[in-house]
């Protein structure tokens, strides 16, 4: 798909990437993050846990304590002039000379890119302001334009030339839901046609739409990663079994019977993490020994579920 | 980085200069190593400005070695020289400091205190030139043959200085002696300060010669000069002669109390025996500028030869009492209201100050002799009273090198001596 | 154009190439943004100023006073260039030179944009470069305004003539002018050094105006010590001792040392505090 570096190599992948402030505090612990080629990557986690230190350093804006990056397999910061030409970024809100009208602004950051060619360039950036919806406002001040618009005008910044990666932080910062959608959309479109998208965001309801994959940071840690399925695996798919209120001490036995754990009631049903036991097998059982099976549920966990259940504590409170 | 890691650091450092910096490959290099880059600049800079001025300074190593005689008769029969350069004169008479060069632009008065520089041009025979510069200004004193000028930019005030016709006949006699017409606010230079200190080395003084030293980049043999009492303010002297063209470079005078610095220093900077071009010595006052034309007489021959204050005994209203480095003069009848009065007007009273001792003082003390610039640009009774301190029966002017007393009957005392000793001549 | 296809990267402009196409995009920034136009706009005032002042004045008693050159003036127009440069040399220049130095990075930062432009990517040292020479740019626009200001309200007031120069020689016109452009290339690169100064500041902190504000006290303080003579062994050093040496164009003969000891000391505070700016610069993280 790709050129010369192979679309075998993950689009990002970071070993043991450390941040310690001069303060002495730890903003980034150890972290291992792996986007392959083509995910759309939801980098998940509160304010503060971490995500826009990590991405920074990805970037090469920052200087890592310790640990290596690699983005689209080469090592950076040290090619960082071959690699991020190919890779549009994001970072921490968009920022642009209030000054300058939206289309100057833009021209001035292609004007910065040694590998793009001049010649094309009116051409690109109209393209860019027309793909975030901005072509109407391109020659207002940045300094008029609502955060919407700014948001949009840092997402056409990094459509200015084709790229194989994007790094958007918080890229739905200030939208109204309308613009939300948008984002959500573009996002959608640019992983359908194969640019691997790394986004990061504090809500959670953005990220399960969209993404093909997903890291949770807390606390300048990487809790897992992996695809949604992956993940809400490695945390507890729940079982739920509903019977006659009379028949509930003998589904209990025979639960306990099949080795599930931890049951407890929840209304009129019964739940228990599945853990290895099989579905099929509970309802065999649960009917074969008798009991009027009411209804029988697998409650696959929510991405809050796998951080309260990794944590410990809620998303919104932590940190 | 590696404990080897010196070598590498400076390779980092030559590749980022000269190629202006890659990323791409110096990223991968600590921050430790780019931190030396400030302080190898550092570096270089210090050397860059160190190394030339201790290159060289070997120069005057292998001179042949030369008696004070031997010396001072080369001075004495030198051939007079073409001369330019910069000559930076250092006083530390112990005044207090009382010019705003910012405010009044370059002037003689600047010479009381701290350093001055003046640009010199000389043909080696009658025309001469002397610029002291201050910031974006500068006063000139221009000579050539039997007229002078001087030139002050800051009050855009030229005087033009003609000998007497009367004396004229006998300046063209003279003119193999270099006569010169005398100016008021003349600039020192190391050779008039050198011919002063000559003057003296004939009197009651020990003289020697140092080590060779180097003065402006030239080697240069040193006279050294103690007056053999103990009764002046000057403990010693040292004159620098270029050891090529015998011409002083540099004259030095130390004061008895501080034996640290010389209170009085004028010496090139840098040198060059080359003829200036001759329009440098051909002046005419600039277009719009207050002229003034003077006339003046040529000094009395006696006088001419010795600039020495003994010639002035006798005359009206002076006394001289000393001799050689202990001498005092002393003037009677002078008026100094009027004399601060005038010179509140930037000159010398018309009718003179009331003495006609006290005017020949100040024609023989004001024109070149180095160590007493200038006193008709003193300028006001402000000024006056800044400069000197009351004492019993007057007030007394006390610096490094020069007592002046004014006692309040209208006598003037001054000498390199010590205020007391004024103070008990005066009764 | 579909994304998917696009791995290939057109190859990097050459260097030189890039850095002239960003210079470029530096300069309509700085001097299109009104601030600094407003700026250049005051400094090319104070020539009118000074002119009109002394146009009305010259008949007056109080014609002739005040330092150096405003009482020349009125007979040669070209002596208003001087009069104005020397009157904004102590303050307003290097205040004017220490805003757009102490903005140059710091302002970036502030904004944000600072971020935006390294990864574009653009190479740190190529940004400081091209910050440094857009900083330049604009302090030889400031010196350019007022000398051709006062040059041209000097010989519309006053007319030009022969040149009296300040040892009382006169020059012909055309060496006055000569002697003039030399002024005004000695002010640009007497200035080299604040610039310096302003960019390692402008490197230090994220509040522009802390970069700005620093930069002017250090063009203050060295102006404050040079006026000590207790400290006159470290003058020779300072950055602004050798300022005025500006006058050395207007003396019987310039002196070569003189003009090129000053532009050595400027030198020798670019070297420094230049490296000490790129270390700073290309070590720093950026988390603004």
């Amino acid at each position: 798909m790709t050129g010369a570096e192979g679309a075998a190599e993950p689009a990002v992948r970071t070993r043991g990437l450390t941040k310690r402030f001069r303060s002495g505090q730890v903003g980034v612990d150890g972290i291992d993050l792996l986007v392959p080629r083509g995910a759309a990557y939801g980098f998940l986690g509160p304010n503060g846990s971490g995500k826009t230190t990590t991405i920074r350093m990805l970037l090469g804006l920052v200087a890592p304590t310790a640990g290596t990056v690699e983005l689209l397999g080469a090592p950076m910061p040290a090619r960082g002039r071959s690699v991020l030409p190919r890779v549009g970024a994001l970072v921490e809100g968009p920022a642009f000379h209030p000054y300058l009208h939206g289309r100057a602004n833009l021209e001035r950051l292609d004007a910065a890119d040694a590998t793009a060619d001049p010649g094309t360039r009116a051409a690109r950036v109209a393209a860019a302001l027309d793909r975030v919806g901005l072509a109407a406002a391109a020659d207002k001040r940045y300094r008029q334009y609502s955060l919407g618009m700014k948001q949009r005008l840092g997402l056409a910044a990094t459509l200015l030339r084709p790229r194989d990666l994007l790094l958007l932080d918080e890229p739905t910062n200030g939208l109204d839901p309308q613009g939300t959608r948008e984002v959500r959309a573009l996002v959608r479109e640019l992983a359908a046609a194969g640019t691997t998208v790394l986004v990061s965001s504090h809500l959670l309801s953005e990220i399960e739409q969209v993404c093909s994959h997903v890291g949770i940071m807390s606390r300048g840690r990487l809790l897992a990663q992996g695809a949604p399925e992956e993940i809400a695996d490695a945390a507890t798919t729940q079982v739920r079994v509903a019977v006659r209120p009379d028949q509930r001490d003998h589904l209990a036995r025979v639960l306990a019977g099949l080795g599930l754990a931890d049951v407890r009631s929840d209304g009129d049903a019964l739940v228990a993490p599945l853990g290895d036991v099989a579905v099929e097998k509970i309802a065999q059982a649960v009917v074969g020994d008798g009991i009027d099976l009411l209804g029988l549920e697998v409650r696959r966990p929510t991405l809050e579920d796998v951080f309260v259940r990794l944590t410990g504590e809620g998303f919104d409170v932590a940190r | 980085m590696a404990p080897g890691g010196q070598v590498c650091v400076l390779s980092v450092v030559s590749g980022e200069v000269a190629h202006s910096g890659a990323m791409d490959t110096t990223r991968t290099f600590s921050p430790r190593a780019r931190w030396a880059v400030p302080a190898v600049a550092a570096a270089a800079v210090a050397a860059a400005f160190v190394v030339p001025a201790t290159l060289g300074a070997s120069a005057s190593d292998d001179l042949p070695s030369v008696s004070a005689d031997d010396l001072v008769d080369r001075m004495a029969n030198a051939d007079r020289v073409p001369v330019s350069g910069t000559v930076v004169y250092t006083a530390r008479l112990g005044l207090p400091d009382v010019t705003v060069p910012e405010l009044q632009g370059a002037g003689p008065l600047d010479l009381l205190g701290g350093s001055s520089t003046v640009r010199v041009w000389s043909d080696g025979e009658d025309s001469s030139r002397a610029a002291l510069l201050g910031e974006v200004s500068e006063y000139s004193v221009v000579r050539d043959g039997p007229e002078a000028w001087t030139y002050s930019s800051a009050d855009d005030e030229a005087v033009h200085y003609v000998v007497d016709p009367a004396d004229l006949e006998r300046y063209e006699e003279l003119s193999e002696e270099a006569a010169e017409p005398p100016v008021d606010g003349d600039l020192p230079t190391p050779s008039e300060a050198a011919e002063l200190a000559l003057a003296y080395a004939r009197t009651t003084t020990d003289v020697t010669t140092t080590e060779p030293v180097e003065v402006a980049g030239r080697a240069a043999y040193q006279l050294e000069m103690r007056p053999q009492t103990d009764g002046t303010l000057v403990d010693r002297v040292r004159v620098a002669v270029d050891a090529e063209t015998s011409v002083p470079l540099r004259a030095q005078v130390w004061g008895v109390g501080d034996d640290a610095a010389p209170a009085l220093e004028v010496g090139f900077t840098d040198v060059s025996f080359e003829m200036p071009d001759a329009s440098v010595f051909d002046f005419s006052a600039p277009a719009g500028a207050d002229v003034r034309e003077v006339e003046v007489p040529l000094p009395e021959p006696g006088a001419l030869e010795q600039k020495h204050p003994d010639a002035l005994d006798g005359a009206e209203g002076v006394t001289v009492s000393g001799t050689g480095w202990e001498t005092v003069v002393e003037l009677s009848d002078v008026d100094v209201d009027a004399i601060l009065g005038a010179a509140a007007e930037g000159r010398l009273p018309k009718d003179g100050t009331g003495s006609s001792g006290a005017d020949d003082l100040l024609d023989e003390l004001s024109p070149s002799d180095g160590e007493m610039p200038a006193l008709p640009e003193l300028d006001t009774r402000a000024l006056y009273e800044q400069l000197t301190t009351e004492v019993d029966g007057g007030r007394v002017l006390t610096s490094a090198l020069l007592s002046v007393l004014v006692t309040d009957d209208g006598r003037v005392l001054a000498g390199s001596v010590p205020p007391a000793t004024l103070e008990e001549l005066a009764g | 154009m579909s994304l998917a296809e696009a791995g290939t990267v057109a190859p990097p402009a050459r260097r030189g190439v890039a850095t002239a196409r960003l210079l470029r995009s530096e300069l309509r920034l700085v001097f299109g943004r009104v601030r600094n136009i407003v700026l250049l706009a005051g400094l090319a005032a104070v020539p009118v100023l000074v002119g009109i002042v002394l146009f009305v004045t010259q008949d007056s008693p109080v014609a002739g006073q005040g330092p150096p050159f405003p009482d020349r003036v009125t007979g040669n127009g070209l002596f208003l260039v001087f009069a104005a440069l020397v009157s904004c040399l102590p303050f307003l220049l290097p205040l004017c030179v220490a805003i757009v130095s102490g903005d140059a990075v710091a302002g970036e930062a502030a904004a944000g944009t600072l971020r935006y432009l390294l990864v574009v990517p653009v190479p740190r040292t190529r940004l400081l470069l091209v910050k440094a020479g857009a900083v330049l740019a604009f302090a030889v626009a400031a010196v350019a305004a007022i000398a051709v200001t006062g040059l041209v309200v000097g010989a519309v007031l006053f007319g030009v003539g022969d040149v009296t120069l300040l040892s009382g020689d006169t020059v012909p016109l055309a060496e006055g002018i000569l002697r003039t452009l030399g002024v005004v290339g000695y002010v640009v690169l007497s200035l080299t050094g604040l610039v310096a100064v302003g960019l390692f500041l402008s490197t230090l902190t994220e509040v522009p105006v802390a970069a700005m504000a620093s930069t002017v006290v250090v063009a203050i303080v060295s102006g404050v010590l040079d006026a000590l003579p207790q400290l006159s062994a470290v003058h020779p050093w300072l950055l602004t001792h050798h300022w005025l040496d500006l006058g050395e164009f207007l003396r019987l003969q310039v002196d070569v040392p003189t003009v090129l000891g000053g532009l050595a000391v400027q030198g020798a505070w670019v070297a420094v505090f230049g490296a000490l700016a790129w270390s700073r610069f290309t070590t720093a993280d950026v988390s603004s």
